[in-house]
């Protein structure tokens, strides 16, 4: 499983790289990569409750 | 480490943070992240005067990587491209499992050096990395089991306990390294830091980092305590601001600042007499 919001690119039509890399849909940004494990929900972590972006996306309080 | 051994030129040990796991080429294009990358920066930091690297693993694509199989390739492309320069793994990993935390010390052979995080850390509004006293017993006894020289991360004045409950533990001399910077890491001062200096005991060993803006001045400050420096782009993206660095460039300041504060600078054989480090070159 993986965020909705995540594609993996090589290009954000300024800068190419030679291996895609996590891109964020919703920021238009390629993402950090400690980040992308958030993305790609490794190690137990997941977007919906531990992604700022996603959550400000869906309209999510933090105490919800 | 004292003042008195600064005034007696004891030689500084510059250790080159090449690449990190936290941020990558989306944020420094010429941040090193593949195993060829990494060795050539190595190289670069090794002549320019670093005597320790401190290394991370990534996939392909820029990500975390903690696997046995990814550091092995980091680390022989490294050895491979440099003279003598000490091998330094990180045993970091904000969210990360402890049994993959442990993954970077099992490398042939085993790297010399690898740090041992004091205590947990927290990184944006979710993310953290806890290191329990469980999670640093465990490092530490395989880092003991492998011959491997720890590097006490402390990430704050409280982590100092941390450091002093298994200070009998360690060989001599400790190592402790403070770093400095948001969240819940040291706030940077030059108070701050003299403060934690004060606190170590004598037979220890420091090294400073700070990071972003904070690099220069309070490694420069390290120097003049008797202190070592860690420089390089995990730490640090910038050489002054709006000017992007190299892991060389920062390196080669810090080299040039200890010549003209009178601290030679330790190439990696004097590096392993000042730290305890047992030679794998």
């Amino acid at each position: 499983m993986a965020c909705p919001h995540l594609d993996y690119r090589e290009s954000d039509g300024d800068r190419e790289f030679d291996t895609a890399r996590a891109f964020c849909t919703v920021t238009d940004e390629f993402v950090q990569p400690v980040h992308a494990d958030i993305c790609n929900e490794r190690y137990g972590l997941d977007p919906e409750s531990d992604c700022e972006i996603f959550r400000e996306d869906a309209g999510l309080d933090w105490d919800e | 480490m004292t003042y008195d051994e600064y005034l007696d030129g004891k030689p500084v040990v510059i250790t080159a943070a090449l690449t990190g796991g936290i941020q990558g080429k989306e944020a420094h294009p010429d941040l090193p992240e593949t195993p060829a990358e990494i060795g050539s920066a190595a190289a670069a930091a090794e002549e320019a005067g670093a005597a320790v690297v401190h290394l991370h693993a990534r996939r392909d694509n820029g990500e975390r990587a903690f696997s046995t199989e990814r550091f092995q390739a980091v680390t022989d492309a490294v050895r491979d491209a440099t003279d003598d320069v000490i091998v330094q793994h990180s045993t970091g990993g904000t969210a990360a499992p402890d049994a993959l935390r442990a993954e970077p010390l099992r490398t042939d052979p085993a790297p010399e050096m690898a740090s041992l995080d004091m205590g947990p850390m927290n990184r944006g509004r979710r993310l953290t990395s806890e290191n329990t006293r469980d999670t640093i017993d465990g490092l530490h006894t395989e880092m003991r089991e492998r011959g491997i020289k720890p590097e006490l991360e402390v990430f704050n004045n409280g982590h100092l306990n941390e450091a002093f409950r298994i200070l009998d533990d360690l060989d001599e001399p400790p190592y402790l390294n403070f770093i400095f910077g948001p969240g819940t890491l040291a706030p940077p001062s030059p108070a701050n830091l003299q403060r934690m200096v004060d606190q170590l005991p004598e037979h220890a060993e420091f090294n400073v980092i700070g990071f972003g803006p904070h690099q220069l001045p309070l490694t420069t400050q390290s120097l003049i305590l008797g202190g070592h420096v860690r420089v390089g782009l995990e730490d640090n993206s910038y050489l002054r601001k709006g000017e992007l660095a190299t892991n060389e460039a920062l390196v080669a300041r810090a080299a040039r600042i200890a010549e003209e504060l009178g601290r030679p600078v330790a190439t990696p054989t004097e590096a392993r007499d000042v730290l305890g480090v047992e030679s794998r070159r």
